[in-house]
């Protein structure tokens, strides 16, 4: 097998690999900026510079050339060599900056060259924290600048497009964001403009840089140059944690880190899944993060006299049980939703289930043409399949309404049927309507009891995408009933390991007054006496794999260590069954 | 003002599209076509050249923008890039450039009221054995400048006419 020999280490490897790359997978490291492993590479940054050579093979005996001490004699490159860009071979020596001197000097002054223009601004900058250049000037970089003279000056300020703002001085030229517009969102909008010192990025006099992906160039900017519009100067990123997601604005549920601060998430970016979105996502997922922080409902609504006023648990539940026992379950009809989980409708199935009370239904949210076949998919929620995979019936907008006009009692789970013009307020006429739901909206407002329930970001459930893959959330946020100290598999960030409940930016209001679906329904059941006990996800996945034929073998951990599974669709389902 | 191409020059377009396997090679002397037909590329004339093209807005722009021989903006009939790096400095170049600043009433930079002349000051143009010097739009160098030489030289293209390529020979055959 070829062999790479790397700091005086040998690795064997197979197929073809960037030198940069092949390092980094060895868990290794070369400092660098321009290289993108999902991009065409410029090699134009100059700050992945090593040391290549091959060993130095005597002809005739066709063994290595030693030097006096017995060493291997080494031919090398004349000059440095960027690793982004040279290709592994089989015998390649390489230096970096473990073991080479020189090579620990082209970075450091590499480093010097790249910091003469840089404003240097890391205490007021959103990327302090995150960035690559303050990060590998730490490690890598002088120890400070011999260039006495006046930076070059350049625009501040651009509002580049709608979502992303452009500070032309601390931009390096790595043409990461130009190289996005064009090999991956391809809209081609960003070009550089000027030379030599005076460039920077910039889209074409008159147009605006409102690429629906434009926001990727903010994350993969390895300085602060691109930063966004609506999360500037909102929080330093060592104040917030980290917890992974799943996008529910659309169908294909691009794999995301939920990032929040006292119980607010702050922002979203895309989390790595070769197999969903790479390293990408759509701009429109970023703004869910205030579906998670506004307008939510926060102990459950009781309507009085015509009038929602905030009620007790207690009293909600009671008054729950009290209408299904007061209508024939034949009346009742219960509407299950693409927007919530797997396991809450499976919850929610299973309490009709024990009541006799007929297969939820659901109306998929399908929008022909507003997908763009890459990221951004026509359906609008995130668990169309999931929902179908569970046999619940599928309805259109003519036969929901007529559902709707045979009951009396609706029990409507997260899904605002006014609001996407599905049902209107006269469907809904003299029903008794129950709405699960994590958002005030037009439905819940004419709601005659309305149960908060937990958000993707509070709770850990699975969603299954277009593609029937299967991926699951984490807890990023707290509820009044939740805590991240005994919760083990919440984040934690600085500041809520060390701070206190008495500091003054911990805001109780924060946490929403609100149950993840099943653990409502299993108060509901146990109030009625009902043998119904869902904890939590975890064991409710697992009753569903026992159950379902969908969803065999599928548990939390597996998913964790797959980023997903990817599930049979329907028709595959049925196909099989027939053979 | 709408900018056009003619037919002709829509032809000659497709002549130089023909020479390459790809569009975006024929960005450069595109941009040459479109700024001798209209004297400069500004924004709308490199939105121009990408329509007919075919190629981003933003790539025309970023080509146009990185050589400082397309102008973005209207200029003068008669563009005069005074040398002021090391040798022409030495020999005066600063001299000539404050020279034809108070000869035509305007700074670096800026164009003549008249949109006769605009005067820049530039790096070096590789002619320091010649110094000082300027050049004329991007095309014919006047060399070893002198007051009267300027003189000599708006005159000259105040009359529409130009200064002509000047043949200077080397120092060692005795010809200069
Ligand atoms: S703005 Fe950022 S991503 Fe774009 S070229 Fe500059 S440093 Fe690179
Ligand atoms: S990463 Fe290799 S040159 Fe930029
Ligand atoms: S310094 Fe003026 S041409 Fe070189």
């Amino acid at each position: 097998m070829p062999e790479v020999i790397i700091d005086g280490k040998s690795y064997n490897y197979e197929g073809k690999h960037k030198l940069l790359q092949f390092i980094q997978d060895l868990g290794k490291e070369v400092p660098f900026f321009c290289y993108h492993p999902s991009m065409s590479i410029p090699a134009n940054c100059r700050q992945c510079m090593v040391k290549v050579g091959q060993y130095v093979i005597d002809r005739e005996s066709g063994n290595h050339e030693l030097d006096d001490k017995g060493d291997k004699v080494v031919r090398w490159f004349p000059k440095l060599q960027t690793a982004c860009n040279i290709d592994v071979a089989d015998g390649m020596v390489v230096h970096t900056q473990e073991t080479d001197e020189l090579v620990r000097r082209a970075q450091k002054d590499n480093l010097e060259l790249i910091l003469i223009n840089h404003p240097l601004d890391c205490p007021i900058c959103d990327q302090a924290g995150e960035c690559p250049l303050q990060i590998q000037t730490y490690k890598y970089g002088p120890e400070g600048s011999r260039f006495e003279v006046k930076k070059v000056h350049k625009p501040k300020r651009i509002q580049l497009g709608p979502r992303v703002v452009l500070d032309a001085e601390r931009c390096i030229n790595c043409t990461r964001c130009t190289r996005f517009t064009e090999e991956i969102s391809k809209t081609n909008q960003l070009t550089i403009t000027r030379r030599g010192d005076k460039n920077y990025p910039i889209t074409a006099p008159g147009t605006e840089f409102d690429d629906l992906y434009s926001l990727n160039t903010v994350d993969i900017c390895p300085v602060g140059a691109l930063t966004s519009t609506d999360f500037r100067f909102k929080a330093r990123v060592w104040e917030m944690n980290q917890t992974p997601g799943i996008d529910i604005t659309n169908g294909k549920g691009c794999n995301i880190d939920l990032w929040t601060r006292d119980n607010l998430v702050l922002r979203i970016t895309p989390r790595y899944n070769k197999d969903v979105n790479d390293h990408w996502m759509p701009d429109s997922g970023r703004e869910a993060y205030k579906l998670f922080n506004e307008n939510r409902i926060s102990r459950p609504l009781q309507k009085l006299d015509g009038e929602q006023i905030l009620s007790s648990w207690n009293n909600a539940i009671a008054t729950f049980n009290e209408q299904i026992d007061g209508t024939d379950s034949k009346n009742t009809l219960v509407i299950g939703s693409p927007h919530a989980s797997v396991e809450e409708n499976y919850s929610l199935a299973k309490f009709s289930n024990l009541l006799g009370i007929k297969q939820p239904v659901f109306v998929p949210h399908i929008v022909e043409g507003s997908g763009d076949g890459f990221l951004i998919s026509d359906d609008q929620a995130p668990n169309t399949n999931g929902c179908r995979l569970l046999g619940f019936t599928e309805l259109d907008v003519k036969s929901i309404k007529n559902a709707v006009k045979k009951a009396s009692l609706i029990i409507l789970l997260s899904d605002h049927l006014l609001d996407r013009g599905v049902l209107s307020e006269k469907d809904l006429d003299g029903k008794f309507l129950v709405v699960l739901a994590t958002n005030h909206s037009h439905t819940t407002k004419l709601a005659d009891l309305v149960i908060p329930v937990t958000t993707a970001a509070e709770h850990a459930a699975s969603y299954v995408n277009v593609d029937s893959r299967i991926q699951r959330t984490f807890r990023a946020k707290e509820t009044k009933y939740t805590n991240r100290r005994l919760d083990l598999e919440m984040s934690e960030g600085r500041l809520d390991r060390y701070g206190t409940n008495f500091d003054n930016w911990v805001t109780e209001e924060n946490k929403i007054d609100c149950l993840p679906v099943w653990r409502f329904i299993t108060q509901a059941a146990s109030a009625r006496g009902l043998d119904m006990v869902l904890t939590e996800g975890r064991q409710i996945m697992e009753e569903i794999a026992s159950s379902l034929e969908p969803f065999k073998g599928v548990n939390y951990q597996l998913m964790d260590e797959h980023a997903g599974i990817l599930l049979k669709t329907e028709t595959e389902l049925k196909e099989s069954v027939k053979q | 003002m709408a900018y056009e191409f003619t037919k002709e020059d829509l032809k000659q377009i497709e002549e130089i599209k023909s020479r390459y396997p790809e569009v975006m090679p024929a960005t450069l002397p595109v941009l040459w076509i479109a700024q001798n037909r209209f004297g400069h590329v500004n924004p709308e004339v490199q939105k121009l050249v990408a329509h007919t093209l075919g190629l981003p807005q933003a790539h025309v722009h970023g080509v146009a923008e990185f050589y400082t021989q397309y102008y973005k903006e209207e200029k003068g009939k008669y563009v005069l890039d005074v040398c002021t790096c090391l040798s022409c400095q030495l020999c005066g170049g600063y001299d000539i450039l404050h020279y034809l600043e108070d000869k035509l009433g305007i700074k670096k930079g800026e164009t003549t009221q008249d949109g006769m002349f605009t005067l820049n000051e530039v790096e070096c143009l590789g002619a320091c054995g010649y110094a000082p010097m300027l050049q004329v739009t991007n095309d014919q160098y006047v060399n070893h400048l002198t007051k009267e030489k300027v003189d000599k030289l708006v005159e000259t293209l105040k009359k529409g006419e130009t200064p002509g390529y000047e043949k200077i020979g080397m120092p060692q055959h005795e010809n200069i």
